[in-house]
């Protein structure tokens, strides 16, 4: 049985994505509406996969994305998003996060989805990669907008497979394109994920520098 | 590398070796010699003479009444009032056809009467030109007939000097007309005209260069050049007969053009090499200056003295300087037109020296004076060189603007797309902004009731209120998306579409196929706009919702291609199914549902100029969407 916590304060919506994800038997799903009890959650046990909300009634998604990333570093992490858009999504990934879920999405996918992350694939929307390789063009723009995005250590690879991602082509098609095999196609978007997020001072440091150098 | 680099850098500033200076030096002297050598040649050439049967080479001088050889050479420099007498003999053999006989004196210094058995029939004071001593002027007449006797005849020739030259006479020629005139007119042509054309030539670049002068006052060379012309020509037109007080300071004061003209040339020389004029230039217009005020209000006795004491040396030393400040330049920078100039100084350094040994009798000649010649052909040489100079620099000030004209268009071309893309720029900053705005107010409202309405809707059973909720969502998706900025690149809204679709078909069990046939997918649209956009996502998204609801199809098949057109390339997007096809579907409210999206459809179509054709048949429905070579501007964007 694979652990989830779920962090959702709409009550309707948590019980559908708990319903969705135990219908398959496959997991384990505890619940939470509240920061504070997705913390005493996480002390008692560490799950395999935090699911949580952006929008808490006692605070944001976002710090408990950033808690959980340092303290349970091997427990995968989604954000629950209701448009899949870049704002919540990107700002999650920044934390830690490696992936998204919608809250409608159909009860199979939701399951899938899950899976997935489990197994090492981390899903990634069109706009998703979109954003991200708009900001590898617009660099000096994007290292000063607030939602800064360090993508200045992605590999001309990677902003290839995200392009080829943000046109709707599929792994297939863009292993093809790039030679690369279909496998490793996945592999590659979970570094993509790996290299955006800040959450180490060290980081922070050498996004700073980056910047810095490319300001200059 | 960089030390290469360094190496491969020219040193301008680097004096040069002593021995690469000997070497130019001596390459410039070696040059000069061959000049000089040159002019040697000019001044052995023959000179225009009749045959030597008809000259006189013997004379009486009286006084004192001895028998000299001509030509002959006075000590007198002034003879006007007791003229020295040369008597000659001459025979006119008998038998000789009636032809007119002349007297030709080649040259003479100053002035000749000639008279024949005792009549005169010549007096050279009376021709202005003949009276400059720097002319060389020859002198014809003919002998009257009436005076000219079988046999023997007498001639007279009465020697008028005056200062500074000292008295010369060629040898003379009688004999017939016809056959002396040729040597005469080439005389003429040589000594006289060609002073007089290349004096006009002068006066004319005098002009120009003066007026090229007093429009650019900043470049004063010209001025100096023009100014040394002037008096040149002054020199050349200016004519005074000899003999009364007055005229003989007149002709004093144009041999004072001399030392003026070459202080002149020094000036030009300092200001066109760029160097600073020192005080001392002022002081090489004193003497000429002197002399001209002596020439006015002094006697000639007076002027003589002065212009013998002050003329001759200032010219040499004016005529030295210059060569030397030329060779200077050269050996500074070796370029050809130093050359050239220190040539030409060359040359008018000979003639004078030639001149003056012929004036102290050095020099066994004839007394042909060419300085004058040679320095008026220099001074049009250097005319003509500066004249080329300020074409080729009006020349490069033509191009030059030229260049600044396509340097200012490029600058404001630039700033041009600069602002049109600081526009864009902005609009789409604008856009982005205005787009977070909406979908945080989405995320937070609308979106959040939707994704309850569908939750709840899921646990009621109410599978219809949950699917339209879902629908709502959807379309949210698609106005969001539909905002962002994609850069006209078509490609990238559709990847989003194609996931929501792919969603949506999942639930379905019906299978989706994308395919790009053309490796770049669609053609750039810089013109696309969110409105266009919406548009064909909204088109596609019935087209496939058709699909769905109505065809039983199992796959759907989207064909995304580039397709080459009369005009250029065109995008193309296909939805295919392998349904029933609703032309085959009899009754029912299929078709009507069908028609209304059709209907839809088209109109979609329409407001962005793109072709849609519908083909349906028993083998399923292929809708085709054929994107126009621009998209059509919107009226109501988004509408």
């Amino acid at each position: 049985m694979i652990q989830v916590l779920l962090v959702e304060d709409d009550a309707p919506t948590r019980w559908r994505l708990q319903d969705a994800l135990g219908a398959t038997g496959e997991f384990a799903v505890t619940a939470a509406a509240t920061i504070v009890e997705a913390r005493t959650r996480l002390s008692e046990a560490t799950p395999r996969v935090l699911l949580t909300d952006m929008q808490l009634p006692d605070g944001h998604g976002l710090d408990l994305i950033r808690e959980t990333r340092q303290r349970h570093p091997e427990t995968e992490i989604m954000v629950i998003s209701i448009l899949g858009d870049e704002e919540s999504v990107i700002a999650a990934i920044r934390q830690g996060a490696t992936g998204y879920l919608l809250k409608d999405a159909f009860p199979t996918d939701i399951a899938a989805t899950v899976r997935d992350l489990v197994a090492g694939h981390s899903p990634i929307s069109a706009s998703i990669a979109r954003f991200i390789v708009r900001r590898t063009q617009a660099q000096p723009a994007a290292a000063l907008a607030p939602q800064g995005l360090n993508t200045a250590r992605l590999t001309p690879r990677e902003i290839d497979i995200l392009w080829g991602i943000a046109k709707g082509f599929s792994y297939a098609d863009i292993a093809g394109h790039l030679g690369l095999s279909r496998q490793t196609v996945p592999g590659h978007i979970k570094n993509i994920y790996r290299k955006l997020e800040v959450n180490t001072r060290g980081e922070a440091v050498f996004e700073a520098l980056q910047q810095g150098l490319i300001r200059l | 590398m960089s030390a290469a680099a360094a190496e491969s850098e020219p040193m301008p500033a680097a004096p040069v070796a002593p021995s690469r200076l000997a070497l130019r030096l001596l390459f410039y002297l070696a040059l000069q010699a061959l000049v000089v050598l040159g002019c040697l040649g000019l001044v052995a050439l023959p000179r225009p003479e009749p045959p030597p049967r008809w000259q006189l080479t013997e004379a009486r001088l009286e006084p004192p009444g001895v028998t000299v050889g001509l030509p002959h050479r006075h000590d007198a420099s002034f003879t006007m009032a007791d003229p020295p007498r040369y008597v000659l003999a001459f025979e006119r053999p008998p038998g000789l056809p009636d032809e007119p006989w002349s007297v030709l004196l080649p040259r003479f210094t100053n002035g000749v009467t000639v008279a024949v058995d005792g009549v005169e029939i010549l007096d050279s004071r009376r021709n202005p030109a003949a009276n400059r001593p720097d002319r060389s002027s020859p002198e014809i007449v003919v002998i009257p007939a009436s005076l000219l006797r079988e046999g023997r005849n007498e001639l007279t020739v009465r020697l008028f000097v005056w200062g500074p030259l000292t008295g010369f006479l060629d040898g003379i020629y009688v004999g017939p007309d016809a056959v002396l005139r040729p040597a005469y007119d080439q005389r003429v042509l040589l000594f006289l005209t060609l002073p007089v054309i290349l004096a006009a030539w002068q006066g004319i670049l005098a002009v120009i260069l003066g007026m090229i002068w007093l429009m650019r006052r900043h470049e004063p060379e010209y001025g100096a050049l023009a100014a040394s012309m002037a008096i040149g020509v002054m020199q050349a037109f200016i004519v005074a007969p000899s003999g009364q007080s007055f005229y003989a300071g007149l002709n004093a004061v144009l041999i004072a053009s001399a030392p003026l003209q070459s202080a002149f040339g020094v000036l030009f020389l300092l200001l066109v090499l760029g160097l600073k004029a020192p005080r001392f230039t002022t002081l090489l217009f004193l003497p000429g200056l002197i002399i001209t005020v002596t020439g006015l209000f002094g006697g000639p006795g007076a002027v003589r003295a002065v212009y013998l004491a002050l003329g001759p040396p200032t010219v040499a030393f004016c005529l030295v300087l210059i060569a030397v400040l030329i060779a200077l330049a050269y050996l500074q920078r070796r370029d050809a037109i130093s050359l050239v100039r220190g040539s030409a100084i060359t040359v008018v350094l000979f003639f004078c020296v030639h001149y003056i040994l012929s004036i102290l009798d050095i020099a066994p000649d004839h007394r042909l004076f060419l300085a004058r010649l040679s320095c008026s052909a220099m001074l049009i040489a250097i005319g003509i060189g500066l004249t080329w100079r300020f074409v080729r620099a009006l020349n490069e000030v033509d191009s030059f603007a030229g260049r600044m004209v396509t340097l200012v268009r490029e600058a404001e071309d630039k700033l041009r797309a600069t602002l049109s893309w600081d526009e864009e720029r902005a609009r789409a900053m604008a856009l982005a902004a205005e787009r977070t705005r909406l979908m945080r107010d989405l995320h937070d409202g609308l979106g959040g009731q939707l994704v309850s309405i569908v939750a709840l809707s899921e646990r009621q059973q109410a599978a219809p209120i949950g699917e339209a909720a879902r629908a709502a969502l959807k379309d949210l998706r698609l106005v969001i998306d539909a905002m962002d900025d994609i850069g006209g690149d078509l490609m990238l809204a559709l990847g989003a579409w194609r996931e929501r679709i792919a969603a949506q078909l999942r639930a379905h069990h019906i299978e989706i196929a994308w395919r790009v046939l053309t490796p770049q997918g669609l053609p750039l649209h810089p013109e696309l706009r969110p409105g266009h956009v919406i548009q064909i996502l909204r088109l596609l998204d019935e087209a496939v919702t058709n699909a769905v609801k109505h065809s039983g199809a199992r796959t759907i098949t989207v064909e995304i291609e580039t397709v080459a057109a009369a005009d250029g390339h065109r995008g193309r997007i296909s939805v295919r199914d392998d349904g029933r096809g609703f032309d085959a579907q009899a009754g029912g409210p299929a078709p009507l549902l069908a028609g209304r999206g059709l209907a839809n459809m088209r109109r979609r179509a329409e407001r962005c100029g793109a072709q849609l054709a519908i083909v349906s048949g028993p083998e399923g429905t292929r809708v085709t969407l054929d994107l126009p070579g621009r998209f059509a501007d919107l009226e109501a964007p988004g509408g």
